[in-house]
């Protein structure tokens, strides 16, 4: 019948509206990759870090407060169970993680990943040399973490600042600063080449699944006691207020990172 | 034809016509066409990409001509017709970089501001925290605190849209700029912010040589040096370097100069946070040489002043933000710069003086023409 013909017609199109407004959907539904999203946590001695308090005790026997930290961490690769690795760089490969912006903490990854169990994660702690151009940030707050051109550019890896109390007692700012290092010549002069100071962060026990179309939540919890206590104990009173002109402090900073992170999985 | 077979028809032209327009936006009724026109606000080199515009005051050079009026005209006090006619210029003059060697603004009333006055350097880039201590979170909103406050118009918005009705310029601009001749509160802070977007910083000696158009000194090289070096001065933490070029942080500090606080407009008296106490922000550097005197309470009056204050006169309080870590030993009372490196820093900070900026007709008062 012609009106029945016509009145499919009309559903047809009425149909249509409905789904034309919505996003091309790929052919197949089924999701094959998930997402993670990495939320970043600070603690001392296995509590979440209070700013401005002064019941922490380093292992060097510094007491001192904790205000802020900020840093970069980069080139985040995940290892599959299949032996595959996965970078996360599709939207970008660095995230800005600082105490003071509470958005910070949270790194939604753009990057879809494979459904499966990956055995664990590494990342870089602020950027390789090769990457780490300047000005290649011009928005705060990144831009803030820029690192002068004379002591080598690029930025702050790290900014973990807060005060201690000196033997005189007095309260001590530190700027436990981290970023390129520089050679020095005798009449003060830095030298180039500057010291690449990032280090890659391997986390052993960080297995987690992703399973399709849905989102695993990580943990990175930074434990801010450690910058100041493996291998090497970490004294403010010998380093000072500043360290960015310090090569060898620096350097323990460096090789203090390694245990500084640990893994966690949120279940919320 | 007949009717039954032209219904469907009608029906299924509907429905195209229906497919066609479901996707759309829906659009703001546009009917009575209003199209002021759309100013592009041009990102200087090295500048931040993003810009503070609210989106619902976007940029027009209808609106930017109408805020430029306002922010010189005298009648914006609503107090013109009593002897006391006051415009934002009074305290912001485009000579000192919208700053004013009075130091403290002095209302129509006589009474003085709190604190000093506040250059407009690139404000559009500013993230949401104006004032010394952050807490106007826009021009638009600092305009609507101006009228009232007894230190500055010292007046009333039925008394201020009055003065600004009754002359017959601005209807119209009023019109042109947001489509009808209606003055009201908040189109008059539109379009004043709109304007103070506009001035924008960034020919100084400092942006020439990041552009390689120019070259520093060796003087003003070593300032730069000792500006951005820990062991040096130390400055660039808070007040920016080449890779931060608005020179300011944006961020709040207590930069030890007192051991005893007045908390009462400081930042503290904002967030409540004891780490906020004696802090207030880190402002930008640029147009320095122009915007004395220094600090909130404008206790230096040279950029000499300040460099001593930096170099041997820091006050140890346990306020004092970490990054002034020179309070302490082995550094004594701050940088211990020696007469030649004070002369270098300070030579950097001259560097910093924008005079196509003080001088720029765009943003000079448009009743002097
Ligand atoms: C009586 C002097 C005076 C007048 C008139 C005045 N101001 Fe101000 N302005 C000040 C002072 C003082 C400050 C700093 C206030 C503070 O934070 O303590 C300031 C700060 C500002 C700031 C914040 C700048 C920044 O960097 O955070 C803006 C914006 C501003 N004024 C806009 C205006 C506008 C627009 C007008 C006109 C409607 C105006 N002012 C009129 C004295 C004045
Ligand atoms: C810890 C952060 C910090 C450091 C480091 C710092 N400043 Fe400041 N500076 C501030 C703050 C905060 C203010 C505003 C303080 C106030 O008004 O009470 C300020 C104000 C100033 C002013 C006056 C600005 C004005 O508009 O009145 C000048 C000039 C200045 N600083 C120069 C320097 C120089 C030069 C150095 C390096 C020797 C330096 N600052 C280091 C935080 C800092």
């Amino acid at each position: 019948m012609k009106t029945m013909k016509i009145k499919i017609a009309l559903f047809v199109l009425a149909a249509l509206i409905f789904t034309s407004c919505k996003k091309k959907d790929d052919t197949d539904n089924t999701p094959v990759t998930g997402k993670i999203a990495i939320s970043f946590e600070h603690f001392i001695n296995d509590q979440p870090a209070v700013v401005n308090d002064y019941s922490y005790t380093n292992a060097a026997g510094n007491v001192y407060s904790f205000f802020l930290v900020r840093y970069f961490i980069s080139d985040v690769e995940l290892y599959k169970s299949d032996g595959t690795t996965l970078k996360i760089d599709d939207w970008t490969d660095h995230f800005y993680v600082d105490t003071d912006i509470p958005h910070t903490l949270l790194w939604n990854v753009y990057d879809e990943i494979s459904s499966g169990y990956f055995d664990s994660l590494s990342f870089r702690f602020g950027f390789s040399d090769a990457k780490n151009q300047s000005f290649m940030f011009v928005n705060q707050p990144e831009s803030n973490m820029v690192w002068p051109e004379e002591l080598g550019g690029g930025y702050h890896y790290l900014q973990l600042e807060g005060k201690w109390i000196d033997p005189n007692g007095i309260k001590i700012g530190y700027a436990f600063h981290l970023g390129r290092g520089q050679h020095y010549d005798g009449s003060g002069n830095p030298i180039p080449p500057f010291i690449d100071n990032s280090f890659r962060v391997s986390l052993p026990n960080s297995a987690f699944s992703v399973k399709a179309g849905e989102t695993t939540n990580i943990v990175l919890r930074m434990n801010i006691e450690n910058w100041f206590e493996e291998p090497h104990i970490y004294d403010h009173n010998q380093w000072g207020g500043d360290i960015m002109q310090q090569q060898p402090a620096m350097l323990l900073a460096k090789e203090n990172g390694w245990n500084v992170f640990s893994f966690h999985l949120n279940n919320n | 034809m007949n009717t039954k077979t032209l219904r469907p028809e009608i029906g299924l032209v509907l429905v195209f016509l229906l497919l066609f327009s479901a996707c759309k936006k829906k659009e703001e009724d546009d009917i009575e066409t209003h199209n002021p026109t759309p100013y592009t606000l041009e990102i200087p080199h090295g500048f931040p990409t993003n810009v503070n515009i609210p989106e619902d005051n976007p940029l027009t050079v209808e609106g930017i001509k109408l805020g430029r009026y306002l922010f010189y005209d005298e009648r914006m006090s609503g107090k013109a017709d009593q002897g006391m006619g006051m415009s934002c210029s009074t305290c912001h003059q485009q000579a000192y970089a919208f700053d004013n060697p009075a130091g403290q603004g002095t209302g129509t009333t006589g009474l003085k501001t709190k604190n000093t006055v506040l250059p407009h350097i690139n404000l559009a880039w500013n993230p949401g925290t104006f004032g010394w201590n952050g807490s106007v979170a826009s021009i638009e909103e600092d305009v609507l605190l101006v009228i009232p406050d007894p230190t500055e118009f010292a007046s009333t918005w039925p008394d201020v849209i009055a003065a600004i009705s009754a002359e017959p310029m601005y209807p119209p601009m009023f019109e042109a700029a947001f489509g009808s001749k209606e003055i009201t509160p908040e189109r008059i802070a539109k379009a004043i912010a709109q304007f103070m977007r506009t001035m924008v910083s960034q020919d100084s000696k400092f942006d020439r040589v990041l552009r390689s158009e120019d070259n520093f000194t060796e003087s003003e090289r070593r300032g730069l040096v000792l500006f951005t070096t820990e062991e040096g001065a130390d400055c660039f933490h808070c007040h920016g370097a080449p890779g931060n070029p608005l020179m300011t942080t944006h961020l709040f500090y207590n930069n030890a100069k007192d051991t005893i606080f007045d908390t009462s407009s400081d930042r503290y008296s904002v967030t409540n946070n004891p780490r906020d106490i004696g802090a207030y922000k880190a402002t930008t550097l640029r147009n320095i040489e122009l915007t004395g005197p220094y600090m909130h309470d404008g206790r230096f009056q040279t950029l000499d002043e300040v460099i001593n204050f930096y170099s041997e006169g820091l006050l140890y309080s346990e306020y004092a933000h970490q990054l002034m870590h020179k309070v302490y030993p082995p550094y004594g009372q701050g940088a211990m710069l020696n007469p030649q490196e004070k002369a270098d820093l300070k030579a950097f900070l001259l560097t910093l003086t924008d005079t196509v900026f003080v001088n720029n007709p765009d943003l000079s008062n448009p009743f002097q023409k």
